[in-house]
């Protein structure tokens, strides 16, 4: 498949010193008033994102006229850097509060300079997403959020998952319990101490104990009163919608983080998140994973993307 | 228009990212370049198929780092259907990669003339592209760089077949996952591959041209090699104790100058706790072996190497 326009290969500098790695794809008639489109990494995978997520999605946007560009952060992919951690769910801890804000901030920073871009849409798939608010937070120059499945909790935690599954997880891993029954390997795994028995009380306990919907937690919450949830998430969504930043929010309805959003942010900040509603469009991609696998799924992450963009820029 | 930058990534090492072409399709390639001249011996790497290529992808870098940290060159490049090159994986097969390879040797040779021997690492399926590579040179001349130069196979993948299988139960998870039960399973997922359609595999679409042009019990044979250079066959295993492979220690030993060692590491290609980002003991057992049949330096057992002593 061969692609109109130009796409270079490029390295800039970040703000920390490390020599960061991307690709810049612009169309054969690029729209110098568009925006250009910043797609994050999530995790570790390399810029392209996990299944070449990216690629197609880029090859719309280019399509639709507007410049797009792709970059690995420090310590992954081609860029220079070593991150320490010996934990990948260490690695997505440190992601989710803001380990690649300055490397973000660099990227649009180069486009300034390249590009002669003034306004970004930042976007990316679970830790690219809440990179790309985080970076949004501290940049106005950036007017929306392609978010692919926001992540408003933090992965370290995964250590503790029974403590910290939402309702809708436990519903979930209940119904996959009962699947089990008939396996006698899933006996095998209950009677010798190797099953996640928390979990199991836990989903199988709101079968007669009805709980409470989540209250906001305060700002000045403890660690433990916060449990999972992303501390920075709030402040910085509302610091985006407040000067008028709109977003996308799109998530995989089999995925964990639609569930999230809406157990421990959406419903317990459900007042102060009402005024901005009109700045927010939300979709679920049914069925689909958290890295949206099937084609079917991506081509409607595709769609549903070009047809918010169009929305912001009228874009063809 | 395509264009690369060459950037200075530290007093030793230049990295240049690039576009080449290989005839309609645009391919990604990465150049280590050590300062100053370059040793006679260059290397091409070969990454795995479809996601394994994204888990591996750090592994692959530290180990092209170390490489040009030692004087040689090496040329990283994604395959077509992968990574930053053109075109989809449902597009490519085994000619696909073999002709990618070939574009790839070429461009390497091109961007670095005064080099004279092109050595091969692969890791999975790419490593088996490589040696593939190495045996049709061996028959009828591709490149002269290639000919006694060492071929390096991590994890070669020997039989297609059950390579494709297991892949496919990737696809089987994901139905699980997401719909409570497999609505398709591998014989029906096989049969809409050759029939034409093709199968998604953590978001690879697996085509007809890939499966049955790959997708063969026979893919790399123990047959004796026409390759004449130092080969070395990698069984990587999590743990020093795991028995040693019959099939990779035949497939070594197919070799003139076949060797087989063993790394202790973790399946880095796919997705698991610890984060990854160089596979140490491969790294150096695969390096002291370089120094080893380059006579670049008192050879030490890869024995040793192997074992982590």
């Amino acid at each position: 498949m061969q692609q109109a326009g130009d796409v270079s290969a490029v390295t800039f500098s970040s703000g920390d010193g490390h020599t960061l790695f991307g690709t810049l794809h612009s169309p054969a008639g690029a729209r110098e008033d568009l925006p250009v489109v910043v797609l994050l990494s999530p995790g570790v995978k390399m810029r392209v994102g996990p299944g070449r997520l990216y690629v197609p999605l880029t090859d719309a946007l280019v399509a639709m006229g507007y410049r797009v560009f792709r970059f690995d952060f420090y310590g992954l992919g081609d860029s220079t850097g070593e991150l320490q951690e010996t934990l990948l769910a260490d690695v997505y801890n440190n992601i989710e509060v803001g380990r690649y804000v300055t490397d973000t901030r660099s990227a649009i920073q180069w486009l300034r300079e390249n590009t002669h871009a003034k306004k970004f849409i930042l976007g990316g798939l679970c830790g690219g997403a809440i990179t790309a608010l985080l970076t949004a937070e501290r940049e106005p120059d950036v007017e929306g959020l392609l978010s692919l499945g926001m992540t408003v909790t933090l992965a370290s935690n995964a250590a503790t998952p029974a403590k910290y599954l939402t309702r809708a997880q436990l519903d979930s891993r209940r119904q996959g319990y009962y699947r089990r029954l008939l396996q006698p390997r899933s006996w095998w795994r209950l009677l010798t101490f190797q099953s996640e028995y928390a979990v199991i009380w836990r989903s199988m306990k709101r079968l007669v104990v009805k709980e409470k919907p989540a209250a906001q937690t305060p700002a000045a919450a403890t660690a433990e009163q916060r449990g999972n949830a992303n501390p920075l998430f709030p402040p910085a969504f509302f610091a985006f919608l407040k000067r008028g930043g709109r977003a996308l929010m799109l998530f995989s309805e089999k995925d964990r983080l639609q569930s999230e959003y809406e157990e421990k942010f959406a419903a317990p900040f459900a007042d102060q998140l009402r005024p901005y509603l009109p700045q927010l469009q939300q979709h679920i991609v049914a069925e689909a994973n958290h890295v949206l696998s099937f084609t079917p799924w991506q081509k409607e992450m595709v769609a549903v993307s070009c047809s918010w963009l169009q929305s912001l820029h009228g874009a063809k | 228009m395509i264009r690369s930058l060459q950037l200075q990534f530290s007093n030793r090492v230049t990295e240049t990212p690039f576009f080449f072409a290989r005839q309609d399709a645009r391919l990604f390639g990465l150049l280590h370049l050590p300062e100053g001249a370059a040793k006679p011996l260059a290397f091409l790497m070969s990454h795995p198929f479809g996601e394994e290529k994204l888990w591996s992808h750090r592994v692959f870098v530290s180990c092209a780092r170390a490489l040009a940290a030692r004087g040689h060159a090496v040329l990283r490049f994604d395959y077509f259907g992968a990574g930053d090159s053109s075109g989809m994986s449902a597009e490519a097969s085994l000619d696909t990669h073999r002709k990618d390879l070939q574009a790839a040797l070429a461009e390497l040779q091109r961007r670095v003339p005064e080099i004279e021997q092109i050595g091969l690492i692969g890791l999975r399926l790419g490593a088996t592209f490589a040696a593939l590579l190495c045996e049709s040179n061996a028959r009828q001349p591709i490149s002269p760089a290639l000919r006694d130069a060492p071929l390096v196979l991590w994890d070669p993948i020997l039989d297609g077949d059950a390579y494709f299988q297991e892949l496919l139960r990737s696809n089987l998870s994901t139905q699980l996952a997401v719909y409570g039960k497999v609505v398709d399973n591998r014989e029906v997922l096989t049969a809409r591959i050759r029939a034409g359609g093709s199968v998604n595999v953590d978001g690879y679409e697996i085509g007809k041209a890939l499966l049955e042009s790959c997708g063969v019990s026979t893919l790399l044979t123990t047959e004796t090699k026409h390759h004449t250079g130092p080969a070395l066959v990698v069984q990587i295993a999590a743990t020093e104790a795991q028995k040693e492979r019959a099939d990779l220690k035949a497939l070594a030993s197919s070799y003139r100058q076949g060797m087989l060692a063993r790394a202790a590491e973790q399946p880095f290609w796919r997705e698991i706790k610890p984060f990854y980002p160089r596979a140490s003991q491969l790294q150096e057992l695969t390096l002291r072996w370089l120094d080893e049949v380059t006579g670049a330096a008192p050879a030490e057992s890869v024995g040793a190497a192997a074992s982590g002593r």
